[in-house]
């Protein structure tokens, strides 16, 4: 019976986050729903996508089976109504259900494009299937086709290379100033949300103490607990500095955070010489995530000090999007040409069962012909008798050799 | 059959300075693998043609302005190769590879008709390695401290909106800037005090009043100066390249000094 390839699916695109939300399966209910739905009728092998943008449901199917069988599952399993979940599915077959999933796991139908975290997803989602028994032998191949794919556009473009978060952006110009990170210090001034993002992404690529000032002193010892939690095991040299020492102390850092709410500005030009002095020249990278700003700009045109605001971040961030839009165009190219490939691979699988059968046909003929000439052959030698088998065998190829090129190949069949 | 190699590696250097651009600028791995592996089979070739060529001439240093520019050539395609190894960047190579394929060029096409007048002795070949590998080293520092200053510039300028030219980070180009200042000092000392040991007994006291000779020395000075400058104050950008590029036009001075020196230069043959 053939089979036939179905994706269904909600995405960030497709439907509001009040929808996602009510199909989101939790980690620890993906083997369960993964199972539930291989039990689904017509359903020979299945995968289930969960993330916080999409939920997208991948199946091979009997051919007779129509996609409302799928809506059925995803209205019991989740118990949502078809008809608040039919307006927002996209549905792809067969090459477009291809497509769809090399698009998927290269991060190009990402909400962030390149995004990296979307091709591990995948991969745990296919950990999960496989474990369950609802990907074998069609899927398994697809889906190790997919994470090839992801790897290619990954290497062949730079879809992925730049950073496209503020904190992300702020570790990125880090690297270029210092290269690694390792045994940096961080000076964190102030508080705020973003400002703490930042310093942990930085610690976590590899700074090695932290100082934190605030103008309340408890509260300085509550962002350095907090960020020092939230690092895990990576052990943090955490320090307080009371914000009327914080002059003495801030040369002692590489990375300045600050997110102060001071209506002036704390850190002047003078202060960034004097820094300098201090640290016989080795640069300073000061983010400025305070609105008003926290740094004088002019701290910029002292040499060895680095300084980004929020506006900076945010516009580096923007370009480095629209970077990432550039090279998305050439990753879709690649995955076009992956699907025409994993079409091609198909076909020629398809043809398998044909050729062995008239293979097989053949080969009886061969037999048959030969046994009638049985008592007639008999009087030959061994060599004679080894001579006509290996003539008719040749034969037999010669004449099946254009019938079995067409079947191969794809396009002749078609 | 070394003048055959020495063109092949010209060649082979000429494709490195054209892979090196898009390697080093816009980050595409796929240049780099041109790039270097040219840049290795061209010092390849170019090591066997010097070394022939040493060889047939039946002597083990280089004797003319031809030879010792194509040993210099030579060194700054090692020097490119090892801050490759060790900093896994080829930044510096778009500055370098062009300089050793043009240094090469010219000893490749054109023979030479100059000979050096102390050519006799394999301790004034070390002399002539150990201060070429002392104004290699300067060379590089010189690129480097300038590739600072472009990334300083670069970065000081937020420049998202410049095309994405990759440089390497502004700890690495201090590093390489620094360590082969400090590389080249022991090389350049020696030098000098072997070519001046050798002197002092053929030439006798004659030696240490002639200009080729007073600048030679006053170059070291500059050249002691400027590390210990970098290392005390930790003087980078700017004012690190005024340095650098001061000491690199003494170095130039007492090169062209052969002109005007009585006792050290090349003579017609």
């Amino acid at each position: 019976m053939s089979q036939s390839l179905v994706l269904l699916g909600i995405n960030h695109t497709t439907a509001p986050i009040e929808v996602r939300e009510r199909l989101a399966i939790p980690a620890g209910r993906l083997a369960d729903a993964t199972r539930t739905l291989l039990h689904q009728p017509g359903i020979r092998e299945g995968l289930i996508l969960s993330t916080c943008n999409r939920v997208e449901l991948l199946t091979l199917q009997h051919e007779h089976d129509t996609p409302s069988d799928l809506l059925r599952f995803l209205d019991e399993y989740f118990a949502v109504p078809a008809a608040t979940i039919r307006p927002h599915l996209y549905e792809f077959r067969e090459r477009e259900a291809v497509r769809h999933l090399f698009r998927v796991a290269s991060s190009l139908d990402s909400m962030v494009v390149g995004e990296p975290q979307i091709l591990g997803q995948v991969k745990e989602s296919y950990t999960v299937a496989r474990e369950v028994g609802a990907v074998s032998g069609t899927l398994d191949g697809l889906l190790q086709r997919a994470f090839t794919v992801a790897k290619r556009v990954r290497t062949e473009t730079q879809v992925g290379s730049s950073s496209v978060s503020i904190a992300s952006v702020a570790v990125d110009l880090a690297r270029k100033i210092f290269g690694s990170l390792s045994g940096k210090t961080i000076l964190l001034v102030g508080a705020g949300k973003m400002s703490e993002l930042a310093a942990r992404h930085l610690i976590q690529q590899g700074a090695a103490s932290i100082l934190v000032s605030n103008r309340t002193f408890a509260r300085a010892e509550k962002i350095a607990a907090t960020i020092a939690a939230s690092i895990g095991d990576k052990p943090v040299a955490a320090e307080i500095i009371p914000f009327e020492d914080l002059y003495a102390h801030t040369h002692r850092a590489d990375i300045v955070i600050t997110s102060t709410g001071a209506p002036d500005k704390i850190f002047t030009r003078a202060h960034g010489r004097q820094f300098l002095d201090r640290r016989r020249n080795r640069p300073m990278f000061f983010i400025d995530i305070a609105v008003p700003r926290d740094v004088d700009p002019e701290m910029n045109n002292v040499e060895g000090c680095f300084v980004y605001d929020i506006d900076d971040l945010q516009q580096t961030a923007a370009a480095n999007l629209a970077d990432r839009g550039r090279e998305a165009a050439a990753a879709e190219e690649i995955v076009s040409g992956e699907v025409a490939r994993y079409q091609q691979r198909l076909l020629t699988l398809d043809a398998v069962p044909a050729i062995k059968a008239l293979q097989q046909n053949a080969e009886q003929i061969r037999q048959t012909e030969l046994a009638k000439l049985d008592s007639r052959l008999s009087t030959l030698t061994p060599e004679q008798r080894e001579a006509v088998e290996s003539l008719t065998r040749s034969l037999t190829a010669k004449l099946l050799h254009p019938q079995l090129t067409a079947l191969r190949d794809p396009n002749k069949r078609q | 059959m070394s003048l055959l190699w020495l063109r092949v590696a010209v060649l082979l250097y000429g494709i490195a300075s054209l892979a090196v651009l898009p390697a080093a600028l816009y980050d595409r791995p796929r240049w780099r693998h041109v790039a270097v592996p040219a840049t290795v089979a061209a010092f390849l070739f170019h090591f066997v043609s010097f070394a022939e060529t040493l060889n047939a001439a039946h002597h083990a240093l280089p004797v003319d302005t031809h030879e010792t520019q194509s040993l210099l050539a030579l060194l700054l395609a090692l020097a490119f190769l090892l801050v490759y190894w060790r900093y896994k960047t080829v930044s510096l190579g778009v500055f370098l590879l062009p300089v050793v394929a043009l240094l090469t060029l010219v000893p490749a096409f054109r023979p030479s008709h100059e000979t050096l007048a102390l050519a006799h002795s394999n301790w004034i070949f070390l002399h002539v390695v150990l201060l070429l590998a002392g104004y290699v080293c300067l060379i590089l520092s010189l690129l480097a401290s300038l590739l600072y200053l472009v990334q300083e510039r670069r970065l000081k300028a937020k420049s998202h909106l410049l095309p994405r030219v990759k440089l390497p980070p502004l700890d690495t180009i201090d590093q390489i800037a620094l360590r082969t200042l400090l590389f080249g000092l022991p090389c350049m000392t020696a030098g000098l005090l072997i070519g001046s040991a050798v002197a002092a007994t053929t030439v006798g006291a004659a030696f240490f009043i002639d200009p080729k000779v007073l600048l030679s020395f006053l170059m070291w000075i500059a050249y002691v100066g400027m590390i210990h400058i970098r290392r005390i104050s930790g003087l980078r950008g700017r004012r690190a390249v005024y340095l650098s590029t001061f000491v690199f036009f003494v170095v130039v001075t007492v090169w062209a000094a052969n002109e005007f020196s009585a006792v050290h230069k090349f003579g017609g043959v």
